[in-house]
């Protein structure tokens, strides 16, 4: 049962693996359209982290984007100011941003519910500040420009070029990578636990498990999925300014989840791929893209609590039930497994 | 944060409105990027990348001022596209080795520079006191102004930096007030220009001892009628001596058309598709690199005005400015009235530009 | 020539006093809301500038008298918090941990409000002057105060007295007290709760809407406005305690006397990072706020 579904597994990742690839090969021809890719590629790989601490944990983090941000101001001081190689100064700063944010997020991961949105938003706001006032490490809210896309050397390879769609490819298997690090973390023990503490944490408590440190753990995978991005984002566009990783990011990484279904893997990816895309393609529209995103999360919170691949699985399951008692009134009693 | 965010929208219209070219140059379109500063980073790279490789465009060219300057300034030199930025006041976009950016719009930093030498020109050894938003192109006009402030032989006073979204004035104007400095310059950001503005007038500082650095009508209109007699800096203005017939025409009818005057930000936008089909046409080819180094060895002059075009190595402009004083306002017809007082051109280098920001 | 101390004193004490009464009454808006119906409302930034511009909007493009402007927004706001509440926000009541919903559901308000700014009042002006309702200064000892802004100061203050105590002696007030305190133990004694609900979140839309007023008849304005004031009024609950009115006075005072003192002793900038940390320090020792009972 387990090989069978390792095996599954696998052919999972290697499809996934082939599409994006596939999807950075086919646009490359289009340089716009790959760079659409891309954008949803670093999300995909946001809203996986997001995922894991809101969708699986149930924290609603406002300061993503701080996080995001720290990796990537880190990273671009290291790699251009100190000439660090730029994949050797990713996972130091990812690590150092993600060290960050559990010290910042430490004692608010204490607080409860709305105390800890709250405070992640105060969090996020004052990082914000803090890249528009210590201009001596960011370049104050001009912010840093040009910034050169890395070489890379792979053996067997020689080296790469990473201008063309070798960097959306990067990109692609750095999303895959960080849907699997959730996937496993939730098949894994650690995963029955944290969904526990979503449910009902005074319960968990109880039952022995360690909610604070869990919560912890949790939020320093996440953060470091969004440090890794945040420095990929960084070299990828070329430019990085305190509004690049400014609230409205954070709020946009929710978003994504929400809409298309907080803890399940596929919901993500699915936000990702229809949300990211809207702002570019509707250029001309600009002027209505705040009111479009206004319109989307309250409709999201109000008609679809479940995001719209979560809305599909439900329906999925009332249909498959229906069936199922339709042909053996006894398999209703294995539902409430779910 | 944006400072600029209504006036950019507007500026893009204006840009719209100015294009005289018939609908492109040698049979290739114009197109203008329209951004604004709610607009995020990625989404103005995306918009750039858009023309460039959906397009392709021969020239980037966009009313911006926000960080997005920069970063489509970081894409137009790494994919080697021309970008000519008609309102933007960043020396950043100019620094030293830039190839393929162009800025109409003098720095920022020359702004607070030409105060100096205004202030020395009109009383020698005056004591200025300054007053500015803790904004970038606000710092950069302050880090101007404070260079050369002891090199023009005057005296600096107070000093203050308010934060962003600050509301209240009045305890630093005291503080200014209490200094008694000859003039006040006034750099706020939004509606608190207009806040620090009339909360100096309460004090009973005078109208001519307030400078600000620029000024645009809705800004002008903004500070009310009191302020009659105080000085602003342009780049054009409806009321300036040299106002060409071709400059008068484009008055009268962006004024028809928006119910107020024109000011600077309207005339550079007016500029920049005609700067654009010269060099075009000195190039004879729609090849980036050829349009690029006709633009380098462009001479012109503004038709509005008749002020000379001429870019330097790095691309930015030959600078110049005009101090303006107001002499007559009607806010609620939205009119108001100036005379030129002072008008000097300089090279962008005279002071360390790209030392002084970062 | 007058001590330019004293100057600088008495300027310090009329800008605490301006800015914290308005401060003070737009939390005092949203700490009601949230109190009552634990709705953390996310747009007061936005309410609190929608109102100044609907003002501008018919005192200069309508040409009504200043004075008329104001009252109409007053009473124009109840109908539109009336829909809100009807359309949106009762939907909520029952949903467990409805505080994390209200906050998504008005940031989503605030995104829609910012875009409907930009679009009309964005393109028309970038800055916005109520006309005064009083020309001229009253002098206070030797200081020039505006009479403008001396009336916003006695309207902030008198309203802020008015809340007070109608919250205290009235009837609604003291069942919004108790719906604050305890909403089971409520219900019980036969409040209508579901109206109490409805009258909190007219009383707080509108006191906030006040706010604004007040704050354009002292200030220009521009639309940067929500954001900053949107802050500052959350700040000033979560400090004060969520749901205190009397948090909600004293904070607001203090926070407007810091702004208006900082300048003066220390950097503005360092300001507005003490205000966050503020925040962030009440949140993590005491989230129920130094005023909670």
């Amino acid at each position: 049962m387990n090989r069978m579904r390792a095996s599954k597994d696998m052919w999972l990742w290697i499809s996934g693996a082939a599409l994006v690839i596939g999807l950075a090969l086919a646009t490359a021809g289009n340089r716009f359209a790959a760079f659409i890719i891309g954008i949803v590629f670093l999300n995909v790989l946001w809203t996986a982290g997001m995922n894991l601490l809101y969708g699986y944990t149930g924290l609603v983090s406002m300061m993503t984007a701080g996080v995001a941000g720290i990796g990537a101001y880190g990273t671009v001081k290291l790699f251009l100011d100190y000439g660090w190689s730029f994949w050797f100064a990713v996972p130091v700063s990812a690590v150092g941003a993600a060290a960050v944010g559990v010290i910042l997020g430490l004692p608010a991961l204490r607080l409860r519910g709305f105390y800890f949105v709250l405070s992640s938003l105060v969090i996020q706001v004052a990082l914000t500040l803090v890249f528009i006032y210590f201009p001596q490490f960011t370049n104050g809210d001009t912010g840093i420009t040009q910034i050169p896309r890395p070489g890379l050397w792979l053996p067997g390879f020689g080296a790469v070029d990473l201008t063309g769609p070798g960097f959306e490819i990067i990109l692609g298997l750095l999303a895959l990578a960080g849907v699997a690090v959730v996937y496993m973390i939730i098949r894994s023990r650690m995963g029955a636990f944290i969904i526990a503490i979503r449910e009902d944490d005074l319960l968990a408590e109880e039952l022995g498990i360690d909610v604070t440190r869990y919560k912890v753990m949790v939020f320093f995978i996440s953060s470091l999925l969004m440090a890794v991005g945040g420095a990929f984002y960084a070299v990828y566009t070329g430019f990085i300014s305190p509004r690049s990783f400014d609230v409205l990011m954070s709020m946009n990484i929710w978003l994504m989840v929400a809409f298309g279904g907080r803890g399940t893997i596929a919901g993500p990816i699915i936000g990702s791929a229809i949300l990211v895309p809207i702002p570019f393609l509707l250029q001309e529209l600009y002027q209505i893209k705040d009111i479009f995103y206004g319109s989307l999360i309250i409709l999201v919170t109000v008609a679809m609590p479940a995001g719209v691949y979560g809305t599909i699985l439900k329906w999925w399951r009332v249909r498959r039930q229906k069936q199922n008692t339709a042909v053996a009134p006894v398999a209703i009693k294995r539902m409430p497994a779910e | 944060m944006g400072v600029f965010g209504v006036e950019l929208r507007r500026r893009h219209e204006a840009c719209r409105g100015g294009d005289r070219c018939g609908g492109g140059v040698l049979g290739r379109p114009l197109r203008f990027l329209v951004i604004d500063n709610q607009t995020n980073p990625t989404q103005a790279l995306a918009a750039a990348r858009s023309f460039d490789a959906q397009d392709k465009v021969l020239v980037i060219s966009g009313p911006t001022s926000s960080d997005n300057a920069l970063a489509i300034y970081g894409y137009a030199e790494q994919n080697q596209v021309p970008f000519l930025v008609p309102v933007a006041a960043f020396p950043q976009l100019t620094k030293p080795g830039t190839q393929w950016t162009f800025r109409l719009e003098p720095a920022a930093v020359g702004w607070g520079y030409s105060i100096a030498k205004f202030v020395e020109q009109k009383k020698p050894g005056a004591k200025i006191a300054i007053m500015y938003s803790d904004f970038a192109l606000m710092r950069a006009i302050a880090a101007g102004l404070k260079y050369q402030i002891p090199r023009s032989n005057l005296t600096a006073g107070p000093e203050i930096v308010f934060p962003q979204g600050s509301s209240d004035a009045t305890i630093q104007a005291t503080q200014v007030r209490a200094a008694s400095p000859d003039y006040v310059v006034v750099i706020g950001a939004g509606a608190f220009d207009n806040t620090i503005t009339n909360q100096l007038l309460d004090l009973g500082v005078k109208p001519d001892q307030i400078i600000h650095p620029f000024g645009f009508t809705t800004n002008i209109l903004g500070w009310g009628a009191r302020s009659v007699g105080s000085y602003f800096g342009t780049f054009f203005d409806h009321d300036l001596d040299g106002v060409t017939a071709e400059g008068k025409k484009f008055i009268k009818d962006f004024a028809e058309k928006n119910g107020r005057p024109p000011s600077y930000i309207e005339n550079f936008c007016y500029t920049t598709p005609y700067v654009i089909k010269q060099a075009i046409e000195q190039a004879g080819t729609v090849d980036r690199a050829k349009f690029r180094d006709a633009l380098r060895a462009l001479q012109t002059k503004e038709t509005t005005s008749g002020v000379p075009i001429a870019f330097d190595k790095n691309g930015a402009r030959q600078e110049y400015i005009y101090y303006m004083q107001i002499t007559s306002m009607d806010v609620a017809k939205k009119e108001y009235s100036a005379k030129q007082v002072f008008y000097m051109e300089w090279s962008p280098e005279v002071i360390p530009v790209y030392d002084l920001v970062k | 020539m007058v001590d330019p101390n004293l100057l600088i004193g008495l300027s310090m004490l009329t800008t605490g006093l301006v800015l914290g009464a308005i401060f003070a009454l737009t939390a005092a808006g949203v700490t009601i809301v949230y109190g009552c119906i634990w709705l953390p409302n996310a747009a007061s930034g936005q309410f609190f500038l929608l109102a100044p511009l609907v003002a501008w909007s018919l005192s200069t493009a309508m040409g009504w008298s200043p004075i008329l402007a104001v009252a109409a927004v007053l009473i124009a706001g109840l109908p539109f918090a009336y829909l809100l509440e009807r359309l949106l926000i009762r939907r909520f009541y029952d949903v467990p941990d409805r505080n994390i919903a209200y906050f998504v559901v008005t940031l989503g308000i605030t995104q829609i409000l910012s875009g409907v700014f930009s679009i009309t009042w964005g393109q028309w002006s970038d800055q916005y002057n109520i006309p005064p309702l009083a020309e001229g200064v009253v002098f206070i000892g030797p200081f020039p105060l505006p009479a403008n802004r001396l009336i916003a100061l006695v309207g902030a203050l008198a309203l802020l007295g008015a809340l007070f105590v109608g919250l205290r002696y009235h009837r609604f007030g003291r069942a919004l007290r108790a719906v604050f305190q305890n909403r089971e133990a409520a219900a019980l004694r036969g409040v209508d709760v579901q109206r109490i609900y409805l009258g909190a979140f007219l009383l707080g839309t509108s006191v906030i809407f006040a706010g604004g007023l007040l704050y354009a008849m002292a200030y220009s304005f521009d639309l940067s406005v929500a954001w900053s004031m949107g802050i500052t009024a959350f700040a000033i609950m979560i400090v004060g305690g969520p749901g205190s009115v009397l948090g909600a006075l004293v904070v607001g005072m203090l926070f407007g006397f810091v702004q208006a003192a900082v300048s003066v002793f220390a950097s503005p900038t360092a300001a507005t990072l003490s205000y966050l940390l503020a925040m962030l320090v009440i949140l993590l020792l005491r989230p129920s706020g130094l005023f909670a009972r």
